[in-house]
């Protein structure tokens, strides 16, 4: 028994134009929200990932998810979209609100909640199998039917590769640099129109060049989706994002580590003057 | 930085002398020569073992020919042949691929994908670990008691149950263990970002396997499967127990259905013949024992070549 | 072939570059009011001058917090690093030029009833008319980015400087009338503040020389 999750009529709405001047938040108050994160734990077996987290991503933003190694802003990335279910032993409490339906409500399926909401991984990872293919298999299997060539491009284009590769389509991903491949994913990711693209530290395996297309790419994306994106590289985050979330983790006495959502704003007041003296030590690397 | 706080400064040829090592390296070299003595010491003892089947057999091909293969089998040495045994082992080697394929190969999907990492899941992996260690003979035993004995002549009523199929199904439970081992090595070995990526854009559990992880794994499953197939083929001891006959007077007559080969009548195989033939006592048997182990193992050295150029052209696909 | 990697921050660079041509704009138009307000003694020039101040300030912390934005977001390299230097000197370079300009602006309103001597008056308005070319140059200069114009700048400070230090000379020969000297000591004020005005132009050049050549280095002053 499963149920479709509506995503009903996007309202692209960038509430406010934020003019070239200055990156900031679209509009932090007024954009909606569309994940409304509330006590959230996750659970590795007896292993305490992510304690007590509260957080809410607002629609048409780039979130980003900042903080030392071990801090569970991955793990909680991978809530948005239930991949934690991939994971034996994976147990998630709360509430992960999408649109207003509990994500890990007993009638939702995981494959329905993965169609809608994307994912992009830290290591390029397209299919050992055409260009071509890879944009195609994820409409294909959620039983898409209409032109899969304008579907193909109009998805490499969205991701700013098809002047690149639209003359091997049919041939090996593999083949791609390691950018390319990485705009592949996100390619393949939008392919099945999702509301949300969560991104897993998608530059961290690409050179400066690479990364700083696949930025402004999320920044043209984020008028059309929302972008959920954990990243290590702070200046990315600082770059890129409306909002930043910064997870720090906690060692127990036998030496858990327990990773907690410490400060959550505007990314401008994140990295100008954040509200907390933790968050402050981090991110001028007075940490450890 | 040291050095130059107690006063010596470092010079280049200090830097040469460090970078350039010691100029006699003992170690390495005797290392990799008698990794290369124990690879010649192995090639060898094969060498030495094709060279004097090959040898020995000389005679019977000479004088035979072709016949030596093609004749049934025959008390008189001279008229003797292993068509029943190549025949009789390649019928089981079907048997074995269309029971044992398939369900080692769902089996181990099963445990790969499906299982959740649980206590009766670790159990049951460890069972068939130890299971693939336990020897042919013992397998043996069971297919003479379970096949042969219990159903065959107990339940389906055969007056014999030594039939290709109860040696079919005894040798398909002796490899089980290793197709559904081979195969979950095979699976684990497809990356974990294939699956991510797959399910990623909502694809099912099954969709995930049928269209990303099968098509990586299918060149290493293909490769074990057949390896292990191979070992069946060349099995004797359970065959022995689950009813191959050992008699050279037996032949089927002329013109039997081939189904009631596999399911009536009493068979052989050529590892069986070549038991079998090498306790005969006459001079000729000597030759003809070599001639079929020479058969044996063209017919394995054939398979396993074919087995990779298979494999070979399956990557290439896979690259894509 | 460069294609721009980062257009949303170099866009955010130059918009934040055009605000502060835009104050320099302003700043140079508060200058020549200030002084033509002590000529004519027209209060509304006065109320003109604070107005514009009141702009350029808020103009000085908007830059100031994009300012911060950016480096803090977008962490310039090179060329970009300069220029963020460059403009965080300039800014306050140019708040503080604005300063000057309501100085002298006050200083026209306060002595609007006094009696005035010429000599004085034109030596004023003749440094004004020096410093302001200084400060279109300077800021021509870093439009254009040219680093040997703004060698001129030095060299045009010099009668500023001269005419500066010329003036107690005149205001000590007012000494014989109590509301003149009045009038005099403060216009030493406003000769005083004219001077700053050349010197900060001269800074902007120097900007613009640290901008190109990547050199910080204090351009050489005439001391006559």
């Amino acid at each position: 028994m499963s149920i479709r999750l509506e995503s009903g009529p996007v309202v692209v709405g960038r509430a406010v134009s934020t003019g070239a001047a200055s990156p900031s938040p679209a509009s932090p108050e007024t954009a909606p929200v569309i994940f409304d994160i509330k006590g959230l734990n996750v659970y590795y077996r007896d292993f305490h990932a992510v304690a007590d987290t509260d957080l809410d991503i607002h629609r048409n933003e780039i979130t980003a998810l900042i903080g030392p190694s071990g801090c569970g802003k991955s793990t909680v990335l991978r809530c948005f979209n239930r991949m934690n279910d991939l994971i034996d032993g994976a147990r998630v409490e709360g509430r992960v609100l999408y649109h207003g339906i509990d994500l890990y409500g007993p009638a939702v399926d995981a494959v329905e909640v993965r169609r809608r909401i994307g994912m992009v991984f830290q290591k390029p990872n397209p299919f050992p199998k055409s260009v071509y293919e890879n944009i195609v298999f994820g409409p294909k299997v959620a039983g898409w039917k209409g032109n899969l060539d304008d579907l193909v491009e109009e998805s490499l284009r969205r991701a700013a590769l098809w002047d690149e590769v639209k003359d091997k389509l049919d041939g090996s991903a593999l083949d791609l640099s390691g950018g390319q491949q990485q705009r592949l994913c996100i390619a393949r990711a939008i392919a099945t129109s999702p509301d949300v693209v969560l991104m897993d530290e998608p530059c961290s395996a690409l050179d400066p060049i690479a990364t700083y297309r696949i930025e402004s790419l999320m920044r043209e994306l984020k008028e059309q989706y929302t972008i959920v994106v954990v990243t290590h590289n702070m200046q990315q985050a600082a770059r890129v994002s409306d909002r930043t979330a910064f997870f720090s983790v906690d060692v127990g006495e036998e030496g858990q580590r327990t990773g907690r959502l410490v400060e959550y704003d505007a990314t401008d007041q994140v990295f100008t003057a954040p509200s907390l003296k933790e968050t402050e030590d981090y991110i001028t690397g007075r940490f450890g | 930085m040291t050095a130059r706080t107690m006063g010596t400064p470092v010079t280049q040829e200090m830097i040469r002398r460090a970078l350039e090592g010691r100029k006699v390296n003992i170690i390495n070299p005797l290392v990799a020569l008698l990794l290369l003595i124990s690879l010649l010491a192995s090639l060898a003892i094969l060498v030495v073992l094709l060279w004097d089947v090959v040898a020995k057999s000389m005679p019977v091909w000479q004088e035979r020919g072709w016949s030596v293969i093609t004749n049934d089998l025959s008390p008189r040495p001279a008229e003797t042949g292993m068509i029943q045994g190549i025949f009789g082992s390649v019928m089981l080697t079907v048997i074995v691929v269309v029971l044992s394929f398939p369900l080692g190969v769902a089996a181990a999907i099963y445990l790969e994908e499906y299982a959740r990492d649980t206590r009766l899941t670790r159990l049951l992996v460890a069972n068939i670990r130890n299971l693939a260690g336990v020897p042919s003979i013992v397998y043996g035993l069971l297919g003479l008691s379970v096949f042969v004995k219990l159903i065959l002549e107990g339940m389906v009523g055969q007056v014999s149950g030594r039939t290709l199929i109860a040696g079919g199904l005894t040798l398909s439970m002796l490899v089980l263990s290793i197709m559904v081992i081979t195969t979950q090595e095979a699976l684990r070995a497809v990356p974990l970002a294939i699956r991510e990526a797959s399910f990623g854009v909502g694809a099912t559990p099954w969709q995930t396997i049928r269209h990303h992880v099968l098509p990586v794994a299918s060149p290493a499953i293909f490769t074990g499967s057949v390896l292990t197939l191979a070992r069946a083929f060349g099995e004797s001891a359970p065959l022995l127990l689950a009813g191959a006959v050992l008699s050279t007077f037996f032949a089927a007559p002329e013109g039997t259905p081939i189904t009631d080969l596999v399911l009536g009548e009493k068979y052989t195989a050529l590892p069986i013949i070549i038991y079998n033939w090498s306790r005969q006592p006459q001079q000729e048997y000597v030759a003809l024992t070599a001639a079929a182990i020479v058969a044996l193992l063209v017919i394995l050295l054939v398979v396993n070549a074919g087995t990779i150029l298979a494999r070979d052209a399956l990557e290439r696909r896979n690259r894509m | 072939m460069t294609t721009d990697q980062r257009p949303e921050f170099h866009a955010a660079l130059n918009s934040l570059e055009e605000t502060t041509m835009d104050m320099a704009d302003r700043v140079e138009k508060m200058v020549g009011m200030a002084v033509r307000s002590l000529v004519t003694s027209d209060n509304s020039l006065v109320t003109e001058v604070i107005s514009s101040d009141d702009k350029v300030d808020e103009l000085y912390m908007d830059i100031r917090s994009r300012w911060m934005q950016i480096m803090a977001r977008q962490q310039p390299m090179g060329r970009d690093l300069r220029m963020m230097a460059a403009i965080l000197e300039l800014n306050n370079t140019l708040e503080r030029m604005g300063d000057q300009a309501v100085n002298i602006a006050r200083i026209a309103r306060a002595t609007a009833g006094l009696p005035r001597e010429e000599t004085i008056l034109a030596k004023l308005v003749e440094m004004g008319d020096l410093v302001k070319p200084m400060i279109r140059t300077s800021i021509d200069c870093f439009v254009r980015r040219d680093a040997d114009e703004c060698l001129l700048l030095p060299a045009m400070d010099v009668p500023v400087d001269v005419l500066n230090r010329g003036m107690w000379k005149h205001v000590v020969e007012c000494g014989h009338d109590q509301p003149l000297l009045e009038w005099a000591t403060r216009m030493v004020l406003v000769s005083r503040a004219l001077e700053r005005v050349g010197d900060q132009a001269v800074d902007i050049g120097e900007q613009v020389a640290f901008l190109m050549t990547g050199d910080h280095h204090e351009f050489t002053r005439y001391t006559g």
